[in-house]
């Protein structure tokens, strides 16, 4: 006969019993921390919100939807440049990161390679995209400062006054002259783009504000001064000094971009890139190997398969997924602050596509740093206008989830 | 009778002409992933060419660079008299980045054991998305937060707190992290088979047991990756930091005081518009490299340990 466990011989009941007693006490006190803690981060959701709603509701005026930033009439700054920036710069980001993000998705996804070194790469590529969603968006931020804003200094660096970088369309120079007019400005084709003053001593070809060009006489000190308005403001002093001014046209470009709103969004692309494409995977994923099997068995090469297949059954997952990295790229404050600087004056939106532009993150950070009670309630306010965009861009995410669900049910 | 449509207008192509543009695509479509190893690429190359610039300095050797407990590149305009030693601004991250741990693992970790082992299914469908809406908080909202609320109510609860500490940045960093930990640890433990409850189950074990003794053992993998992914992601945050840390750079492990961080720096020296070349502008790529290894060491590792020791079940 075999002898019994000793856990089993040797029990003592009212041990046992305590023992349990104890067991269940802990798991029920368990359960309550639980469902506390849960609830810590509903607290904190609604701490925040109350704060901000509390410290900003009383500055939500049309004044801050409508008008820009000022200094000097703290109490009517607003934030339109910023909400028309925002839009523009993530536009930008947008038309980058999506179809890179989703090529690259379809690549990793749907033609995975059979060969050993090719699968080593494939590995690789994936644990780089990985690891690049783990890096910091300020790194990307001095990426976008070097890459974007100076080009590594290739094609020189853009100076105020000195060196407009390597221009490539959309910008007229001229020299600007005064004439005897007091007051009035004529403009005089730059015909060498290196030299950047000149000095006028005989008769040249010129325009006036309206674009009609004339022949711009000059007046040699000593003999009789024109008295009429019209030929006075055809007429400039011998030995005047011409500096430059460029007219930018919309489509103005130019090498290295400089500190421009191409730039922001092409650096927000960077940010985000990694996020579509791991969400784009996945919705790949998702889609039946049925369908796939069924599209290669009726003779579709794997590009035919996947255009009129896959593409179609992932695109909801596709677009909730970028929708929800939009938002994360309207919210992103740090890379844009690194590429387009800190600097929040300015009227309206981007003019050319060389200028600059303001994103309302950086706006809020700028007020948010000030010590004026305004600002700080300016901020409060702005946050709460961030929030309701970023509140549209997620329920639009949301439903179109949802509608999805509902058709697969 | 009349043929079907497709047979009708038959358009058929040069099966070389198909085979070709086959090719082309996904060529193209190579080279759209070639670009995301490029963005590392450049990361890299960024860093070190830029910061080689920064070494190259007379004023500036590697091991004082690593060892110096004195940060002043953007305090003093005079060359001669810049300290570059990162320790004060490491020690600042790392004081941030402790109080947000302290703040977001034990309550993203309890947080996902309720949502993965005793939430209702009511629960869940709003407890998730309301930890989805804090996930989706720009974090500059966040570091006004950490000034209008988190400040003030340390400075009423305890005296000692300057109004930009790095506690209250670390808390608004906690807040920042707790979804991440949360809906990760969340994954991995949902991952875990039911066979393995039930069992715990049948032998006897309290829910509280089962959660701590089975299923989080059993997702560990997934939860030290979530971890360490949370950790990264504390230290390279920028807006919360350089909003509420403050932007003095300290050398204490006292959490009340200021506390510039890494970001902190990088920020203020873009803000500062200090005049690109010289060797304290250079000094933002130096803090950037620091940073970028940190991080970037951190998520290998988190990526590593998901992909080597996930559990597989079947």
């Amino acid at each position: 006969m075999s002898t019994m466990p000793s856990a089993l011989t040797s029990q003592d009941p009212k041990y046992l019993t305590n023992n349990a007693i104890r067991r269940k006490r802990l798991s029920s006190w368990f359960y309550g921390l639980c469902v506390a803690i849960a609830f810590v981060s509903v607290l904190i959701l609604v701490v925040l919100l109350a704060a901000i709603w509390a410290q900003g509701q009383s500055r939500l005026t049309v004044d801050l939807l409508t008008r820009a930033h000022s200094e000097l009439e703290i109490e009517r700054s607003g934030m339109w440049p910023s909400i028309i920036g925002s839009l523009i710069v993530c536009f930008v980001c947008a038309m980058a990161a999506l179809p890179l993000g989703i090529a690259t998705a379809v690549f990793l996804e749907e033609f995975k390679p059979t060969s050993k070194p090719l699968r080593l790469i494939h590995g690789f590529i994936q644990l780089n995209i990985a690891n690049l969603a783990g890096v910091p968006s300020i790194v990307y931020g001095l990426l976008g400062l070097t890459v974007f804003v100076y080009m590594f200094n290739v094609f020189g660096q853009i100076k105020v006054n000195e060196s407009p970088g390597l221009e490539i369309m959309g910008a007229d120079h001229y020299y600007q002259v005064m004439t005897l007019q007091p007051g009035h400005v004529v403009f005089v084709p730059q015909e060498d783009a290196s030299v950047r003053e000149i000095e006028i001593t005989e008769p040249i070809e010129a325009v006036d504000n309206s674009g009609n060009r004339f022949e711009l006489a000059v007046w040699k000190p000593g003999t009789p001064r024109p008295k009429d308005e019209a030929t006075k403001r055809q007429t400039i002093e011998e030995g005047a000094i011409g500096g430059t001014i460029t007219r930018r046209s919309w489509y103005y470009f130019r090498l290295p971009l400089d500190k421009s709103f191409l730039s922001g969004g092409f650096t927000l692309a960077l940010v985000i890139l990694p996020i579509i494409i791991i969400a784009s995977q996945e919705s790949l994923r998702a889609v039946s190997p049925s369908l796939r099997e069924a599209s290669m068995g009726i003779g579709a090469t794997t590009w035919q398969t996947v255009r009129h297949v896959c593409l179609p059954a992932a695109i909801p997952g596709i677009m909730t997924g970028s929708i929800l990295a939009m938002g994360r790229a309207i919210g992103e404050a740090a890379p844009i602050l690194v590429v387009l600087g800190a600097t929040v004056m300015k009227g309206g939106g981007p003019e050319h596509l060389m200028d600059n532009a303001i994103t309302m993150p950086v706006l809020i950070f700028n007020w948010a740093g000030r010590q004026q009670n305004e600002f700080q309630e300016l901020a409060a306010a702005a946050i709460i206008v961030l929030l309701v965009v970023l509140l549209i861009l997620n329920s639009t995410a949301i439903i179109i989830r949802q509608k999805v669900q509902k058709a697969h049910n | 009778m009349s043929l079907p449509k497709a047979l009708q207008s038959k358009e058929f192509r040069s099966t070389r002409i198909g085979v070709l543009s086959e090719r082309l695509i996904v060529f193209s479509l190579a080279t759209c992933a070639t670009i995301t190893v490029l963005i590392t690429i450049g990361i890299i190359y960024m860093l070190v060419s830029q910061s080689a610039g920064f070494f190259a300095s007379d004023a500036v050797s590697f091991s004082g660079f690593l060892t110096d407990t004195e940060w002043t590149a953007l305090q003093s305009k005079d060359l001669e008299k810049a300290k570059f030693g990162i320790l004060p601004l490491l020690s600042g991250t790392l004081r941030v980045t402790a109080i947000a741990m302290l703040i977001a693992l034990p309550l993203g970790l309890v947080t996902a054991i309720y949502l993965s082992e005793f939430a209702s299914r009511r629960i869940r469908s709003w407890l998730k998305p309301t930890l989805e809406v804090i996930a989706g908080i720009p974090t500059v909202v966040l570091g006004y937060f950490a000034i209008l609320v988190i400040s003030p109510s340390l400075q009423f609860f305890t005296d000692g707190f300057t109004t930009f500490n790095a506690t209250s940045a670390g808390i608004a960093v906690g807040i920042l992290c707790l979804p991440m930990v949360c809906s990760l640890s969340e994954d991995a433990m949902r991952a875990v088979p039911r066979s393995l409850r039930e069992g715990a189950y049948g032998l006897g074990c309290t829910p509280f047991e089962t959660s701590i003794k089975v299923v989080v053992p059993a997702a560990l993998s997934g939860i030290v990756s979530a971890f360490l992914l949370a950790f990264s992601r504390a230290i390279g945050e920028t807006m919360v930091v350089a909003l509420a840390a403050g932007t003095l750079p300290t050398f204490t492990f006292d959490p009340s005081q200021q506390a510039q961080t890494m970001t902190g720096f990088i920020v203020e020296m873009i803000k500062s518009e200090s005049e690109y070349g010289t060797v304290q502008y250079f000094s933002l790529y130096g803090v950037a490299m620091t940073l970028f290894v940190i991080t970037f060491g951190m998520t290998l590792i988190g990526q590593i340990i998901r992909r080597r020791f996930q559990e597989s079940y079947q």
